[in-house]
């Protein structure tokens, strides 16, 4: 480093002179005869001199003499003082220097053996001090010591969220920083197959506690008539669903913003009222949203209840004073004094940001009940199984909870249910949606020795009279009530919960190793099971995929993570829940929602990170989609779609109508959705409204530039990709089909990539956009007639599905384009599509269903 | 181990006007000894030139320079010296004379000869003072490098001196 070279050199120069010339600073008349200071440089002097200084006529002797003694002393100076080398070594004569001396102070005479080692220890010091001071990290045992850690941690959660169990999974899985949290994506094995084969048979279990929860609190009918500005009736049951309304059941609607159905969409969400309880007038809303979602429903639920003033703000986390059970070694009293804490909850919140919203006409109370609550999720036909195996209803009721004999006997009741469960054979009997709240003890006392897989106990028939009301009735609503509800019950039991180090102390102190712990009275934890209905629309594999949800307090979530996974479970991430959706056939958030503001974005990032990868791989290594004739492979433009759509019908239909121009929707309706499913299918039987253009006409009257869902299989071979083309079959390609069933079906031409071409002929400055080669640039062409089959819509997710053994695919449509399709087929190949892969150029058949 | 040995030519420019010496620099020096070497040696001369030659110290009070060569060559360019007959720095020029003094083969021997000369210059130069403010003067300057000679050797570290700047 020419640094240290430098400084070096500058160091053993510094006693020699040097030139003395005249220059034309200020200094040298002040001064008189003043030297000034040049350096020793090689070669010439920086800067020019200019001798605009009046020089002096007349040398006179004494300035001469003066001169010649400056120089006399500066030679001295330069001759006395040996350049570099210390004074001790220059003390000793000629003959008595040594090689080794300079590294070994023993070889010295004593009387400069001090000195030699002294300057031994400021030489090796030196280096460090001319570096630059860098702040001195501590050991790597200092830095790993708990408090320091949970110190770490804290800090780190301040720009994303941690889960409750991040750092198991951090240990074992890659992990994927969004929206605000840091959530598991893969596990580090490979294990698709085995996690698919527990979703299956057995279990698996997912942290879903990134939800976030909102809570609404206030009269039942000023809430419903708020929210019922959010639903409509006609996606399917609302908030003020019978059943739910109960509390004896969870449900899922689909929100939009205040009034602006169908348009204005915003996703989906779960909702969970809470059991009437009889004397209070107050009902208790739950509403489980993506945290995509969560800034724009918040947004529109204050807008529609009116509650815009803050009540209460989040605080600072304190450290409570705790006193650790076993000391190991002595620390002194000022130590002990603020252990840190964990951060519990959500640490990204800046201290008084508000969480709670009053409105003062409607008195309807909002809470953001982010992190407050954990939610796992297990998904499999054993579910229930490991959660009999977990769970221990809690053996004593605490008295403050309930006082009259009403209370006790729910929460006999409660158990009793939980007994039964063990005699259902697979989750998926359940109704979808029940709810049980239970009070368990704490689930580390049962703790197996050894890791095991639990069996369905086989003993327990399933003919008890009890099994088979569950079955068929599920839970009543007053065995949904549970304390978790409550805010003070969720604080107090998260103050009460045991530490890792008091259990593993009272382990140590029994005596019978191995025997169960006895249960502390105070740590009962109320807890909520919600049974989470696999596949409830379609026909084929009904409830498939069904599960339980398991709803705790904040701050037990690793135990009961730990004895969950010991029973056996297979853990997912991202990946596997959208493997989930994808294979119970449903649209997943954000990635299946284009028409909701959250899920524009996620495909404008979604784009971002294709492109990215495209752009990575070498030039003459990667697809020409032009090539392919793929005008979009990494964002679908729906927009466009539609309205070349309706731009082509109404060309066709020659009506004078003016085209909607306004921003495509997603068909929810169900009426709708029933009559095409009905519509697309092959069977001849006869359905309520049969086919015609004029029915058809109306349907799409009704429902105009919209997209439907629908599910594709694949009829032979072909594993359909991300983005891949559902286009038109022309009829000749469906007599092909029906001369050869096995047809692997019509190929499209390559096309000619005129960008290239243009790019060659051009030498001109070209705007970055159309840079990358292979892909179309921005404006893009004509969608719909860009190859020899019009295209309907594209594919979101697709794959090979292992649940149904051929690929399957989940797209969107364009309705007109189906209707306008399914009109010009003949009765038994209706709802046969052609699917393309971006990189192919070959078209599979596949049959359209959509599923209600 | 073969290494670069070097010679030092420690030269004194005598001119007839000491007043005209104060144009002096390093660049001036250089340039006109290349311009000489180049006339008497010609281009063999400035190729050894290039290599190895370089003004390390100049005093423009005194008039002395210290010019460094490679061993093999120090007694081209010292024969190129003597015809050095006026120094050129911007236009200016000036009549003078390269007297060389010595030749040492490291820096140190020539600041070592430098100092006695400078001492023997000052003692010729104290009988031919004509005024009482002059010879004080050079009395003082005497002293001062003697005296300083000895402080210095007795001293281990000393810093205090600065290059003997003495004001008016």
């Amino acid at each position: 480093m020419t640094g240290a070279k430098d400084r070096m050199r500058e160091k053993k120069m510094k006693n020699q002179p040097r030139n003395v010339i005249y220059t034309s600073s200020g200094r040298s008349t002040g001064r008189g005869q003043g030297s000034q200071a040049c350096g020793w440089v090689r070669g010439h002097q920086p800067g020019g001199h200019s001798y605009s200084q009046d020089l002096p006529k007349y040398i006179t002797a004494s300035s001469f003499a003066k001169a010649r003694a400056a120089e006399v002393n500066a030679m001295l100076k330069a001759v006395s003082k040996p350049a570099g080398s210390c004074h001790i070594f220059t003390a000793l004569p000629k003959h008595m220097r040594r090689r080794a001396l300079s590294h070994s102070t023993k070889r010295l005479p004593s009387r400069l053996r001090e000195g030699a080692q002294r300057l031994a220890e400021r030489s090796q010091r030196a280096p460090e001090k001319e570096k630059k001071q860098e702040p001195r990290s501590r050991s790597r045992r200092a830095r790993r010591r708990h408090g320091n850690l949970l110190l770490e941690f804290n800090r780190r959660q301040r720009k994303n969220k941690w889960l409750e169990t991040h750092i198991w999974h951090a240990k074992r899985f890659h992990m994927l920083k969004t929206w605000s949290y840091c959530l598991p994506l893969k596990p580090t094995a490979k294990s698709f197959r085995a996690s698919y084969r527990a979703m299956n048979t057995h279990a698996l279990l997912q942290d879903l506690s990134y939800f976030c929860c909102l809570e609404l609190q206030g009269s039942e009918e000023e809430m419903l008539r708020a929210l019922a500005r959010l639903t409509s009736k006609q996606t399917g049951p609302t908030f003020a669903a019978a059943s739910c309304l109960s509390g004896a059941r969870q449900g899922s609607v689909h929100l939009y913003k205040a009034d602006q159905f169908p348009e204005g969409s915003l996703g989906p969400a779960d909702f969970l009222w809470r059991p009437r309880v009889p004397d209070a007038s107050d009902r208790q809303l739950w509403i489980w949203i993506h945290p995509a979602l969560k800034q724009d429903v918040l947004s529109e639920l204050q807008l529609v209840c009116q509650c815009f003033e803050a009540v209460s703000v989040s605080e600072e986390s304190r450290p409570a004073l705790e006193l650790p059970a076993g000391r190991k070694r002595k620390r002194d009293e000022a130590d002990a004094e603020q252990p840190s804490k964990r951060l519990l909850g959500d640490g990204t919140r800046p201290a008084g940001a508000p969480v709670r919203w009053q409105s003062p006409d409607t008195a309807i109370t909002i809470s953001d009940l982010t992190m407050e609550i954990v939610r796992y999720r297990l998904i499999g036909p054993l579910a229930h199984v490991v959660l009999t195996d977990t769970l221990h209803p809690a053996s004593e009721e605490p008295s403050s909870r309930s006082t009259d004999e009403a209370g006790v006997s729910v929460h006999q009741q409660q158990t009793d249910i939980f007994q039964l469960l063990r005699g259902v054979c697979s989750t998926a009997e359940l109704p979808a949606g029940c709810v049980l709240g239970l009070t368990v003890d704490d689930p580390r006392l049962t703790l197996p020795q050894k890791r095991g897989k639990s069996v369905p106990d086989l003993q327990q028939s399933a003919e008890d009279s009890g099994v088979r009301d569950l079955t068929l009735k599920g839970v009543a609503a007053h065995c949904s009530q549970s304390a978790l509800w409550d805010a003070s019950a969720r604080d107090r039991v998260t103050h009460n919960r045991l530490s890792e180090q008091e259990l593993n102390r009272r382990r140590t102190e029994l005596l019978v190793p191995g025997s169960r712990l006895s249960a502390a009275p105070q740590a009962a934890v109320p807890l909520l099971l919600v049974h989470q209905g696999g596949r409830v629309r379609g026909e084929e594999r009904l409830h498939w995929g069904s599960g339980w949800d398991l709803l705790l307090p904040k701050g037990w979530g690793m135990a009961f993570w730990v004895p969950l996974v010991y029973r056996g479970v297979r853990v997912g991430g991202l990946h596997m829940s959208v493997k989930h959706s994808q294979f119970m056939g449903q649209p997943h958030f954000p990635h299946d929602y284009p028409d909701c503001p959250a899920g524009q974005r996620f495909q404008s990032e979604q784009e971002a990170e294709l492109l990215q990868k495209f752009k990575r791989r070498p030039p003459s290594k990667r697809t020409n989609y032009i090539k392919h004739g793929c005008l979009a492979p990494f964002r679908c433009p729906w927009q466009q779609l539609m309205e070349e759509w309706e731009e082509l019908l109404n060309m066709s239909a020659e009506t004078t109508g003016s085209c909607r121009t306004g921003p495509f929707t997603v068909l929810r309706s169900l009426k709708a959705l029933r009559r095409l499913s009905a519509w697309s299918h092959p069977s001849s039987r006869r359905s309520s409204s049969a086919l015609t253009h004029a029915t058809a006409a109306a349907l799409q009257k009704e429902c105009r530039a919209s997209l439907v869902w629908v599910r594709l299989r694949l009829l032979g071979k072909g594993q359909p990709a991300l983005h891949a083309m559902v286009c038109i079959p022309t009829t000749s390609d469906l007599q092909l089909l029906l001369k050869d069933a096995h047809s692997s079906g019509p190929q499209e031409p390559q096309h000619k990539d005129h960008i290239k071409r243009l790019r060659q002929t051009t030498t001109g400055p070209e705007d970055p956009a159309r840079a990358v080669r292979g892909v179309y640039p921005a404006p893009l062409p004509s969608v719909l007639p860009h190859c020899s089959r019009l295209t309907l819509g594209w594919v979101t997710q697709g794959d090979f599905s292992l649940a149904a053994g051929c690929g399957e695919a989940l797209a969107f449509i364009s309705v007109s384009g189906l209707l306008h399709t399914i009109l010009q087929q003949p009765q038994e190949q209706r709802g046969l599509v052609l699917l393309r892969n971006p990189s192919s150029l070959q078209y599979r058949f596949a049959r359209i269903s959509i599923d209600v | 181990m073969v290494r670069f040995k070097s010679r030092y030519l420690l030269c004194e420019v005598c001119v007839p006007d000491r007043s005209s010496l104060q144009l002096l620099e390093d660049r001036t020096i250089y340039n006109t000894l290349r311009a000489a070497v180049n006339r008497a040696h010609g281009d063999y001369g400035s190729a050894l030139f290039n290599i190895g030659v370089i003004v390390k110290y100049l005093n423009a009070h005194t008039g002395v320079v210290l010019i460094r060569s490679r061993k093999k060559h120090y007694r081209l360019i010292w024969s190129a010296l003597s015809f050095i007959t006026c120094l050129e720095n911007r236009g200016q020029k000036v009549q003078c004379f390269l007297n060389c003094l010595h030749v040492g083969g490291t820096i140190r021997t020539c600041q070592k000869f430098l100092v006695k000369y400078n001492r023997q210059q000052l003692h010729r130069m104290l009988p031919d003072c004509k005024t009482d403010a002059e010879k004080q003067e050079v009395r003082r300057a005497i002293l001062s490098c003697s005296l300083s000679n000895v402080r210095e050797e007795e001293a281990d570290e000393d810093g205090s001196d600065d290059d003997g700047d003495e004001e008016t």
